[in-house]
């Protein structure tokens, strides 16, 4: 990152927000991901040691929301909405297209979700922004997610278990446990075998 | 990446006071040559939205929809309501894209090919597809041809939606079945 918060290598004129704490060693392919990112909070999203994100990655990240990636985190171009809070533990690999969604940014009541839509033209940039609930998001440490899917809110990701390309989880899963498909299903169990995890 | 930015409006395209249309690719497959092929309605939102028309296809869109990078793909017809939302990424076709058939679909590759010069492609099914008021669709959910959702449905993320939806289903899976009743 360059002082002024700029990225050399970016092909989006944008800056990487001050209150986006990012690790010396991690890597950020461009700040057009933090094009939806409007946190309030002092730290609204903290990228760890050797922590990437590449084209596509979103932070769209409300005023109340956080997002924390972990040490050798790696997403390559999730949508990432999140307006409570979405951890992605170390070693997670996330896939392209995958949505981590904590809530629905619109109330669920046809008559409210109007008023918010009639609102919506007049932000700029134009978003829903709903106060409506969020229920936090834990993809635990060395989850991998496969391309398509979708977490939906208040889910907690095991340590070590493999979402299934194009699953839609909808309830938590155990550690060590493979989902697939739509709803997401457990189809097998990992066994956590032994690595050194230094570099 | 389709960038932000507003995109310039094909000559039959229309759009109401307030709506905008962003992005650099929202018409980079608009191939319609029907006369109104695309209508959007007044405080519409199309943020990233691909409009992939073929020459026949026309789409209506109402008043107050938000929709981001959805992919519209139309040979025949959609026709949106007012105060609908379709999410990040969600598909609507409203064609089959190739014959079924194995030897028609033959035909349609050696039409669709560099080599094709000037073949006519063989029938390929499309039915219209309608989105009533106040639905709402999730990111990553794909709506198939033929499909009509009733008002105030909702389509949970990733759904893949291949039958009609009742009015205030909530609906989620592959394929989508009903998981319960929207207020």
């Amino acid at each position: 990152m360059n002082p002024d918060r700029t990225l050399p290598w970016d092909w989006y004129p944008g800056r990487i927000p001050e209150n986006v704490a990012v690790d010396e060693t991690a890597y950020i392919e461009t700040t057009f991901s933090f094009y939806f990112f409007r946190s309030r909070l002092p730290k609204g999203v903290e990228i760890g040691r050797g922590a990437s994100t590449y084209l596509g990655t979103m932070f769209d990240v409300g005023p109340r929301g956080r997002v924390t990636l972990g040490a050798y985190a790696l997403v390559h171009g999730a949508r990432i909405v999140c307006d409570s809070e979405i951890v992605i533990g170390d070693y997670a690999l996330i896939s392209w297209n995958v949505v981590l969604m904590d809530g629905y940014r619109v109330p669920f009541n046809p008559l409210d979700r109007r008023k918010e839509l009639e609102l919506l033209p007049t932000r700029q940039p134009r978003l829903a922004a709903a106060d409506v609930p969020a229920r936090p998001i834990r993809i635990e440490r060395n989850v991998w997610i496969g391309f398509d899917a979708c977490v939906l809110p208040g889910v907690t990701i095991g340590e070590g278990s493999i979402v299934g390309a194009r699953s839609v989880v909808i309830e938590d899963v155990p550690p060590y446990t493979v989902v697939g498909g739509n709803p997401a299903r457990a189809t097998r169990q990992l066994e956590p075998g032994v690595r050194a995890t230094s570099t | 990446m389709n960038t932000p930015g507003p995109a310039s409006l094909p000559a039959n395209a229309r759009i109401g006071p307030n709506t905008i249309i962003t992005g650099d690719l929202a018409f980079k497959r608009f191939h319609s040559r029907e006369p109104d092929a695309l209508v959007v309605g007044a405080n519409s939102t199309m943020d990233g939205v691909h409009f992939a028309l073929g020459e026949k296809g026309r789409v209506q869109i109402g008043d107050y929809c938000y929709f981001t990078n959805a992919v519209l793909l139309c040979e025949s017809e959609l026709r949106i309501g007012n105060y609908v939302v379709v999410g990040w990424n969600a598909t609507i076709a409203d064609t089959d894209f190739h014959p079924l058939a194995p030897a028609e679909r033959i035909a349609d590759a050696i039409a669709c090919s560099p080599a094709g010069k000037g073949r006519s492609r063989p029938e390929i099914a499309k039915r219209p597809v309608w989105i009533d008021d106040d639905v709402w669709i999730g990111p990553n959910a794909t709506i198939l041809k033929g499909v009509r959702i009733g008002a105030g449905a909702f389509v949970e993320a990733g759904s893949l939606v291949t039958r009609d939806v009742p009015p205030r289903a909530r609906i989620l899976g592959n394929p989508a079945q009903v998981i319960g009743e929207m207020p």
